[in-house]
C-alpha cells in the first residue's frame, strides 16, 4: 500500500492515515466500553436483578414477568373478596380489582404496547420463556406508569396494614396471598433507575474503598520502586558484553513469561506455612519469625504480593531499560572517559539523563498496571487475610462479578481510572516536551 | 561498559541469577519428584527423579494444543499490533500534523480503565461478531490492549532517531512511507523488538479474557488451560509444575532468537544527538 | 382450549420420549410412536434427513431406530467444572445410551467455584445460549433465579411426576426460590470431623471437648497442630462459620430474610472460633487454611483433628498420597449447646433459560439427577445422592464405607444451608470480611455480629 498514494497526499493527510487503523481499534474495542461503564456508573444497574438489569431513563414494563403475574391477580382477589365478605375489607378489594383492570384494559390497548403484549401472553400461556429483549420490554408513557404503579403499591399498603389488625385465619392467608401477587406484578413496573452521583457519593465515603486505595497505593509505590531500581541494575548488567550474554537475557525473562495466574499459585505453594520452600528459608534466614505470617498476617501478605510482583515484573523493566540503553551512541561515553569520569560519573551524567525518556515511559506503563493490579492479589490472597491485601481492582471485581453490580461496580472502575489518570497527568508533565514536540524538537 | 568482565563480575552475576531463577529452578526440582515428596521436607533432589508428571501433564490435558493456541495468538497479536502502532507511533513523532499530545493522550487513557470493568462489554462484543471459540475473538482484544504500550514506546524510539537521516532521504526522493521503512524501522529496530517482546508475552500471559471468551477447551491458551488442572479441592503440583516448565521453553527459545535484535539496531556512526 | 390443546399435544409427544427411554433394553415392536400432529411429524423428517449427526447414533442403535426417527436430533452442551473421577462421562454416556437422538457435549468450566459463578454471569446475562445444561453450587439457585438466567422447573417436575419428597429436605429448599423450583439437587456434602484413630479413641463431643483434647494430644505420633479448619477469608470461612453458629443455635437470615445474626447464639459461636484459631492447637496460618491445605497437611500426619468435606475420606486411605492411611475415622462435628451441626455443600443442576432445546435438556436433567444418574455418580464420583433411597442400595453401599454410615446419612440429612438469598454473594462477602478481621483479632465477636447485622440489613434494603 501507500507508495502510490503517498505521492497524492500530504505528509499530514498521510499521517493522519497512519493513526487511523489505532484510534479505530483503541475507540471500538476499549474506548467505547470505558464509555459505557461511565454511563452505567450513574445507574442502579444490577444484572441479577430484574426490574434493575439494564440502564433505563424511563419507565418500562417487563411484558413476560408483568402476563405471568396478572394471570394470578384475578384469582387471589376474587378470593379475598370472597373471604373478605361482610367486612370492611370487601368494598376496598373491589374497587383495587376494578381499577387494575381498568389499568390493565389501558395497558394491554396501547398501540405501542399491544401486539407485542398478545405475543408474549401467548408464550407465556404455553410456557415459553421469552428470551427476546425487545419482545419482551415495551416503554410506557410516565403518567401512566406511576399511576399503576401507585395504586399497586397502595393496595399493597392497605393489605399489608389489614393483615396486621386481623389475626390468622383464611382472610389472613388470602390477603398475603394477594398482596404477594401484587407485588410480583408491581415489580414488572421498571422504573427509571438514573441515580445520578449518588453511588460516587456512597463509595467516596465507603471506609472500604479508602483502605482499598490505601493498599493499592503502597503497592504501587513500593513494587514499581523497586522494579525500577533492580530492573535498572540488571539492564545495565545485560548490556555489558560478557560471556553467555544471550542467556542470562533469557534466563532474566523467565519469570516474566510465566503467566501471573500460573505464577500467583506458584507463589502461593512457595510462601506456604507448612510446606513453602521460601517460607521456610525466610524462617531460617531469620527473615522472619516464623514461616506462617508470610500469608496469614496483613503485612507478611502485602509483603509476599509486593515479593512476587517485583520478581515477575522486574525483567519487563530491565527489557525496556535495556533497550533504552541501546539508544546512548557510544560516543558519548568516549567523550566522557576521555574527559576523566569514572563510572559513576558515566552513570549519572551521562546514562540517567539519555535514559530519562525510556525510564518516565516505562515508569509510566508500570504504574499504570499496577495500579490495577488483580490477578496476583486475587489469586494469592484473594484480598484477605481480613481484607488487608484487597486492591481496588479486586473490590472492583467483587462488586461486579461475584455481586453483579454492574453500577457500583462501574463506580469503582471510573475512580481506579480518575486516580490513574491523575498519576498519568504527573507522569506525561514530566516527559513532557520529549514526546509531544513537533517536528523540529530534539533532545 | 567496554571493558572485560573479571571473575568478580560473573561471581555476582551467577549468584544474582540464581536468586530469579530460584523459584523457577524449585518448579523444575517439583516437577521431577514423585507425588508423595512434593510436601513434606525441603530436600532439593529428590532420590527418585521421575518423569511421571510430564506423562500426566501432556496425557491429562491436551497442552500442546494449548501451547499452539497461544503461539498463534500471541504471534497474530504481536504482528498486527506492531504493525499498526508503529505507523501510528511514526505519524504523532515524525509527521506534521495536529492533536499530537491528545492522540497520545487518548491511546494512553485507554490503558488507564481496569480491564476487569471492560471485559463484559467486549464479551458481548465479541460474542455479536460471532468470535468466541476463535483466535481472532481473542487477538482483537489483545491488541487493543497492548497499543498504548507500543505506541508510547515506538513513539519515544522514532523520536530518538536524527531528522537529519530522513531529511537526506527525502532530498533523494523518498517518500515519508519509504522513509519510514528503508531508514526509520531498521534504526529503531531495538525498540521494535523489545516492544514486541513485550507485546508477544503480555498476549500470551493474558488470563481473564481468555478464560471469558474462548471458553471451548479446543481454543484455550496456556494460562487457562495451566489453571484447569486443578480439580475443585485438589492442586496437582506434580502436573502444574511439570505443564509450567513445558510451557516456558517456546518463551524461552522465542528470547533468545530475539535478543540479539533487541541489542543490535542503532550503530552509534548514524546517529548523532 | 386451542392453548390446552398445545400444551396436551405436547404433553403426549414428550410422555413418549419417557416411554421410548425408559424401554430402551426391551424389545418393543409393538410400540409405534404415535404423533397425532401430522405437520410436526414431516418437519422432524426434513429435519433428521438435514442432519449429518443423525448417522451416528442411528447406526449404533438400529434397534431403537424407528423410534428415534420421530425426534429431533439434539446436541446439548452440559457445563460443570473438571471431574477427575472421570463421572460424569460415565453418566453422560449412560443418558446417550438411553437417548440416542440427544448427543451431549461436556464443556468444562474453571474448577474454582467463585470463577465459574463470575463465568457462569457473564454468559447468561450476555444471552448467550451455548449451555444448556450446567451445574451450579448449592448457593447459587435463588440469585440464578431472580437474574432470570435459569428456567422454571416446576411444571417439569409435576408433568413428570417427580416426587420432591424423595430428595433430602435442605438440598431441594437450596434449589427453591419464592416458592418455585429452579434447581434439582445432584449430589450433597456436609462438614465432617477427621481425627486419627491411632491417636484418640474416640471423637470429641463438644467444641470445649475438642479443644481440651487437641492441645492434650497434640504432639503425639508426629504431629504438630491440635485442630485443622478452613480460616482463610474465602467462602469456605462462611461455611465453617454456619457451623459454629447452628450448633450453638444461632442464625444468620430466618425464612422472611430477617437478618438474625446479631444474637448471643452467633456471637458465644463465634468468640468459640476465635478462641480455636487463637489456640495453640491450631497452626500459626489457620488462617489461610483452605480445604487443599487441610487435607495437605491431613494427609501428611500434621494434624491429630480436622475439619473437611466428605472427599478427604477417600484420599486418606490412598497410599500414594496418604502418610496415615488406615489411621483415621471420621465423626460429626462437634456439638455447641444446641448440639452438633453439618454444613450443606453439594452440587446442583439448573437449565440455562436460553437453552434452545429446554425439552432434551430437562431430560438430560431428570436423568442426572434421578435414581439412575445419583447411582452412576455416587459408584464412579464417589459424590453423596441427595436421594434417600440410594443409600439403601447394596452397590451405593458397597461404593464407599459413607454411605453405609447409618451416621454420615443423618448428617447429610440435617445439613444447615447456608443463607438462602438472591444477593448472597454480597453477603458472604461481608461475612467474610467481618469474620476475618475477629478471627485476626482486630474486632471483638460482638462487633463481629453488629457489623455483619448492619451491613447485611443495609445490602437486603438496597
Amino acid at each position: 500500500m501507500g507508495k502510490k498514494k503517498g505521492f497524492q497526499l500530504s505528509e499530514s493527510q498521510l499521517g493522519y492515515l497512519m493513526v487511523l487503523p489505532a484510534l479505530v481499534l483503541i475507540a471500538a474495542v476499549t474506548l467505547w466500553p470505558v464509555a459505557q461503564s461511565f454511563w452505567n456508573s450513574m445507574f442502579d444497574y444490577r444484572l441479577n436483578d430484574p426490574t434493575r438489569n439494564q440502564t433505563t431513563l424511563s419507565y418500562q414494563i417487563d411484558l413476560e414477568t408483568y402476563a405471568n403475574n396478572y394471570f394470578y391477580i384475578d384469582r387471589d382477589l376474587s378470593s379475598l373478596e370472597d373471604e373478605a365478605e361482610g367486612t370492611d375489607l370487601q368494598p376496598i378489594v373491589m374497587q383495587v380489582r376494578q381499577d387494575i383492570d381498568t389499568y390493565h384494559e389501558e395497558l394491554t390497548t396501547l398501540p405501542e404496547v399491544q401486539e407485542q403484549y398478545e405475543i408474549v401472553d401467548e408464550m407465556v400461556m404455553n410456557f415459553e420463556p421469552v428470551n427476546d429483549r425487545d419482545l419482551r420490554y415495551s416503554h410506557l408513557d410516565n403518567d401512566f406508569a406511576e399511576g399503576y404503579i401507585d395504586l399497586l403499591e397502595d393496595a399493597q399498603d392497605t393489605f399489608t396494614d389489614s393483615i396486621a389488625e386481623i389475626g390468622d385465619g383464611d382472610l389472613e392467608s388470602s390477603l398475603s396471598q394477594a398482596t404477594a401477587t401484587l407485588a410480583s406484578v408491581d415489580r414488572s413496573l421498571i422504573r427509571p433507575n438514573f441515580i445520578g452521583l449518588t453511588n460516587y457519593g456512597k463509595y467516596l465515603t465507603d471506609a472500604r474503598m479508602w483502605s482499598a486505595m490505601w493498599n493499592t497505593v503502597f503497592f504501587t509505590v513500593v513494587s514499581v520502586f523497586f522494579e525500577l531500581t533492580i530492573g535498572l541494575a540488571v539492564a545495565l548488567v545485560i548490556n555489558r558484553a560478557f560471556i553467555g550474554r544471550g542467556a542470562v537475557r533469557a534466563a532474566v525473562l523467565i519469570p516474566w513469561a510465566i503467566p501471573t495466574a500460573v505464577s500467583a499459585m506458584m507463589w502461593n505453594y512457595l510462601y506456604d506455612g507448612q510446606s513453602g520452600v521460601v517460607a521456610h528459608y525466610f524462617e531460617q534466614l531469620g527473615l522472619i519469625s516464623d514461616a506462617s505470617v508470610l500469608l496469614s498476617t496483613g503485612s507478611g501478605a502485602m509483603f509476599s504480593i509486593i515479593l512476587a510482583d517485583v520478581w515477575k515484573t522486574m525483567p519487563y523493566m530491565a527489557l525496556l531499560l535495556l533497550a533504552g540503553l541501546q539508544t546512548i551512541p557510544e560516543s558519548l561515553y568516549e567523550a566522557a572517559e576521555v574527559d576523566g569520569a569514572n563510572k559513576m560519573q558515566q552513570f549519572i551524567n551521562v546514562t540517567l539523563p539519555m535514559l530519562k525518556s525510556a525510564i518516565l515511559v516505562a515508569l509510566l506503563f508500570r504504574t499504570l498496571d499496577a495500579f490495577r493490579v488483580f490477578d496476583l492479589i486475587y489469586v494469592l490472597t484473594g484480598g484477605g487475610p481480613a481484607n488487608s491485601t484487597e486492591s481496588i481492582s479486586v473490590y472492583a471485581y467483587q462488586v461486579l462479578f461475584a455481586q453483579s453490580n454492574f453500577g457500583e461496580g462501574s463506580v469503582l472502575s471510573v475512580i481506579v481510572f480518575l486516580a490513574v489518570a491523575l498519576i498519568s497527568i504527573v507522569f506525561i508533565k514530566l516527559i513532557g516536551s520529549d514526546l509531544f514536540d513537533g517536528k523540529t524538537g530534539k533532545n | 561498559m567496554r571493558k572485560r568482565a573479571g571473575a568478580s563480575f560473573y561471581i555476582f552475576l551467577s549468584l544474582f541469577i540464581f536468586v530469579i531463577m530460584f523459584p523457577f529452578l524449585w518448579v523444575f526440582l517439583t516437577s521431577i519428584k514423585p507425588t508423595i515428596e512434593i510436601f513434606g521436607g525441603f530436600n532439593w533432589f529428590t532420590s527418585n527423579p521421575t518423569f511421571q508428571s510430564y506423562e500426566n501433564a501432556i496425557n491429562t490435558r491436551p497442552l500442546f494444543l494449548y501451547m499452539w493456541n497461544s503461539i498463534a495468538i500471541s504471534s497474530l497479536t504481536t504482528i498486527i499490533a506492531i504493525s499498526v502502532a508503529s505507523l501510528a507511533a511514526y505519524s504523532v513523532t515524525r509527521l506534521p500534523i495536529k492533536f499530537k499530545g491528545t492522540i497520545l493522550g487518548i491511546v494512553l487513557a485507554a490503558a488507564m480503565f481496569p480491564q476487569i470493568a471492560i471485559i463484559s462489554p467486549i464479551f458481548n462484543l465479541i460474542q455479536g461478531l460471532g468470535l468466541r471459540n476463535s483466535y481472532m475473538g481473542l487477538v482483537i482484544p489483545y491488541i487493543t490492549i497492548s497499543l498504548p504500550l507500543a505506541i508510547w514506546i515506538l513513539a519515544t524510539f522514532f523520536k530518538k532517531i536524527p531528522f537529519e537521516l530522513e531529511e537526506s532521504a527525502k532530498l533523494d526522493g523518498a517518500t515519508p512511507f519509504q522513509t519510514f521503512r528503508k531508514i526509520i524501522f531498521p534504526l529503531a529496530a531495538p525498540g521494535v523488538f523489545t516492544t514486541a517482546i513485550l507485546v508477544f508475552i503480555a498476549a500470551w500471559n493474558e488470563y481473564l479474557f481468555a478464560l471469558t471468551i474462548n471458553s471451548d477447551d479446543n481454543w484455550r491458551t496456556v494460562p487457562v488451560g495451566l489453571s484447569m488442572y486443578q480439580s475443585q479441592y485438589t492442586i496437582p503440583w506434580g502436573d502444574i509444575t511439570a505443564a509450567t516448565v513445558i510451557v516456558t521453553i517456546p518463551i524461552v527459545i522465542i528470547v533468545l532468537l530475539f535478543q540479539r535484535r533487541i541489542v543490535a539496531g542503532l550503530t552509534s556512526g548514524s546517529v548523532k544527538e | 382450549m386451542r392453548i390446552w390443546k398445545k400444551v396436551l399435544s405436547g404433553a403426549v409427544a414428550l410422555s413418549m420420549v419417557g416411554v421410548i427411554a425408559a424401554c430402551g433394553d426391551n424389545d418393543n415392536a409393538n410400540e409405534t410412536p404415535v404423533n397425532d400432529d401430522p405437520a410436526n411429524d414431516t418437519e422432524n423428517n426434513v429435519d433428521n434427513a438435514d442432519n449429518d449427526g443423525a448417522d451416528n447414533a442411528n447406526n449404533e442403535n438400529d434397534g431403537e431406530a424407528e423410534a428415534s426417527e420421530d425426534q429431533e436430533e439434539v446436541t446439548l452442551t452440559y457445563a460443570r467444572g473438571q471431574d477427575a473421577t472421570g463421572a460424569t462421562n460415565i453418566l453422560v454416556e449412560a443418558f446417550m445410551e438411553e437417548n440416542p437422538h440427544i448427543t451431549v457435549e461436556f464443556r468444562e468450566m474453571p474448577s474454582d467455584t467463585g470463577q465459574s459463578h463470575d463465568q457462569y454471569v457473564t454468559e447468561f446475562s450476555a444471552g448467550d445460549s451455548t449451555i444448556d445444561v450446567f451445574d451450579a453450587d448449592v448457593i447459587w439457585p435463588a440469585e440464578f433465579a431472580q437474574g432470570g438466567y435459569v428456567l422454571e422447573l416446576d411444571r417439569y417436575i409435576e408433568r413428570d411426576g417427580i416426587d420432591m419428597d424423595d430428595y433430602f429436605e435442605g438440598t431441594v429448599d437450596s434449589g427453591n426460590f419464592e416458592g418455585r423450583q429452579w434447581a434439582m439437587p445432584k449430589f450433597t456434602d456436609a462438614g465432617l470431623l477427621f481425627y486419627r484413630s491411632d491417636i484418640v479413641d474416640e471423637a470429641p463431643e463438644t467444641w470445649d471437648d475438642l479443644i481440651e483434647m487437641a492441645s492434650e494430644y497434640q504432639g503425639e505420633e508426629g504431629t504438630d497442630y491440635g485442630y485443622l479448619m478452613q480460616a482463610n477469608q474465602y467462602e469456605g470461612l462462611v461455611v465453617n462459620a454456619v457451623e459454629f453458629i447452628a450448633s450453638y443455635g444461632g442464625s444468620v437470615l430466618d425464612e422472611d430474610q430477617n437478618v438474625t445474626v446479631n444474637s448471643p447464639e452467633t456471637i458465644a459461636a463465634i468468640e468459640k472460633m476465635i478462641e480455636i484459631v487463637e489456640s495453640d492447637i491450631t497452626p500459626g496460618n489457620i488462617l489461610n487454611f483452605d480445604e487443599p491445605a487441610t487435607h495437605t497437611a491431613f494427609l501428611e500426619g500434621q494434624s491429630v483433628f480436622a475439619r473437611n468435606w466428605p472427599y478427604m475420606q477417600a484420599m486418606t486411605e490412598d497410599e500414594d498420597q496418604s502418610q496415615v492411611a488406615g489411621n483415621v475415622e471420621f465423626a460429626l462435628l462437634p456439638a455447641g449447646d444446641e448440639g452438633s451441626a453439618a454444613g450443606l455443600g453439594g452440587w446442583m443442576s439448573m437449565i440455562n433459560r436460553n437453552s434452545e432445546h429446554p425439552e432434551e435438556a430437562w431430560e438430560l436433567l431428570k436423568f442426572m439427577t434421578g435414581p439412575e444418574g445419583q447411582k452412576i455418580t455416587a459408584i464412579e464420583g464417589g459424590s453423596a445422592p441427595t436421594l434417600r433411597d440410594l443409600y439403601e442400595d447394596e452397590e451405593v453401599r458397597d461404593a464407599a464405607p459413607l454411605f453405609a454410615d447409618e451416621e454420615f446419612v443423618n448428617t447429610l440429612e440435617n445439613a444447615v444451608p447456608r443463607p438462602v438469598s438472591p444477593i448472597y454473594p454480597q453477603i458472604s462477602d461481608l461475612m467474610q470480611i467481618e469474620l476475618s478481621r475477629a478471627l485476626a483479632g482486630e474486632i471483638t465477636a460482638e462487633e463481629a455480629a453488629e457489623n455483619m447485622e448492619s451491613s447485611i440489613e443495609s445490602a437486603l434494603a438496597e
